[in-house]
């Protein structure tokens, strides 16, 4: 009789193995599922890479109508930020108490003598890098890219232009294009990119220099 | 062979009811490029409500403001808005 109970038990707990088993399995596949599905949905684009050939470039009117109506001059040289570097930078050894007021005082002595040298400009710029990070950038679609690319080019374009004489267009209207086409890749990235959108602006002025800069510009050409 | 095909049963129902909202991200994720690009050319859209593919890179785009637009890539590799009635 015993033994009978015993059985009992024993296929009891047998079954129960089982459903646990199954449930085990189904739990398992559930995250298979899960995990397949959000490497699913961080998948690339299936979009070939944006062409690398200025191809016809065309000026479209439309970017240099709606430039903003304040043209601003090209500024001679360095942002504040890289002109008062080394100046803020000495005092850190004493950072903890007299950092704040010393910090702050530098930063007008060092806007109001001669204009600084392009070269301090320079280091912000690094137009590889920039160019790499905005391929591999996810926050700005493939067809967004390629369109901004285009934009790029454009204007590109009318520098080249500029250079060679066979434009009316003149500086004031080139930075307003530049300053155009930067509002538009900003908008595109502030909200998903921060690092790069705020790395941008940090080269925005670098990169005007270099514009501005026919040897420098020359060295695009090639 | 009975528990076998139950676990591919299994495993295809999940895989399916999981590929739909995959496909969902995609297309959103298109519609977001779609309404970037018709606004990089300074184009009224607001958003792109819906996107029907006419071929590679060709899209027929509907937009909120019920503006209609070909967005497409040309052969020589730039994107063209083009305004549709």
């Amino acid at each position: 009789m015993t033994n009978l109970i015993k059985r009992k038990r024993r296929k009891n707990g047998g079954r129960g193995k089982e459903t646990l088993m199954s449930a085990s399995r189904i739990c398992l596949v559930v995250a298979a599922a899960l995990a397949l599905s959000a490497c699913a949905a961080r998948r690339p684009n299936r979009l070939p890479d944006p062409p690398l050939t200025n191809a016809s470039p065309v000026p479209t009117p439309a970017s240099r109508a709606a430039a903003p109506a304040t043209p601003q001059p090209a500024p001679p040289a360095a942002p504040r930020s890289s002109a008062t570097t080394p100046a803020a930078k000495a005092p850190v050894p004493n950072a903890i108490k007299v950092a704040p007021p010393v910090v702050r005082t530098p930063a007008p002595v060092a806007r109001s003598p001669q204009p600084p040298a392009p070269v301090a400009a320079s280091p912000a710029l690094d137009l590889n890098t920039l160019t790499k990070q905005l391929k591999e950038t996810k926050a700005i679609g493939l067809f967004s890219k390629i369109a901004l690319k285009n934009k790029v080019d454009d204007l590109l374009d009318e520098f080249r232009k500029y250079y060679q004489g066979n434009t009316k267009i003149n500086l004031t209207e080139l930075r307003q294009s530049f300053n155009l086409l930067m509002m538009k890749l900003l908008s595109l990235l502030q909200d998903e990119d921060k690092t790069l959108a705020s790395k941008i602006v940090s080269s925005r002025e670098a990169i005007w220099d270099f514009l501005t800069d026919p040897k420098k510009f020359a060295t695009l050409e090639t | 062979m009975n528990k076998r095909i139950m676990a591919l049963t299994q495993s295809l129902f999940m895989a399916a009811l999981f590929a739909v909202p995959s496909f969902a991200v995609d297309d959103e994720a298109l519609k977001k490029d779609l309404t970037a690009v018709i606004a990089l050319q300074g184009l009224p859209c607001g958003e792109v409500v819906a996107v029907k593919t006419q071929a590679e890179n060709d899209y027929a785009v509907s937009c909120k403001d019920k503006n209609k637009y070909r967005v497409y890539l040309n052969a020589a590799g730039r994107v063209i808005v083009e305004k549709s009635k």
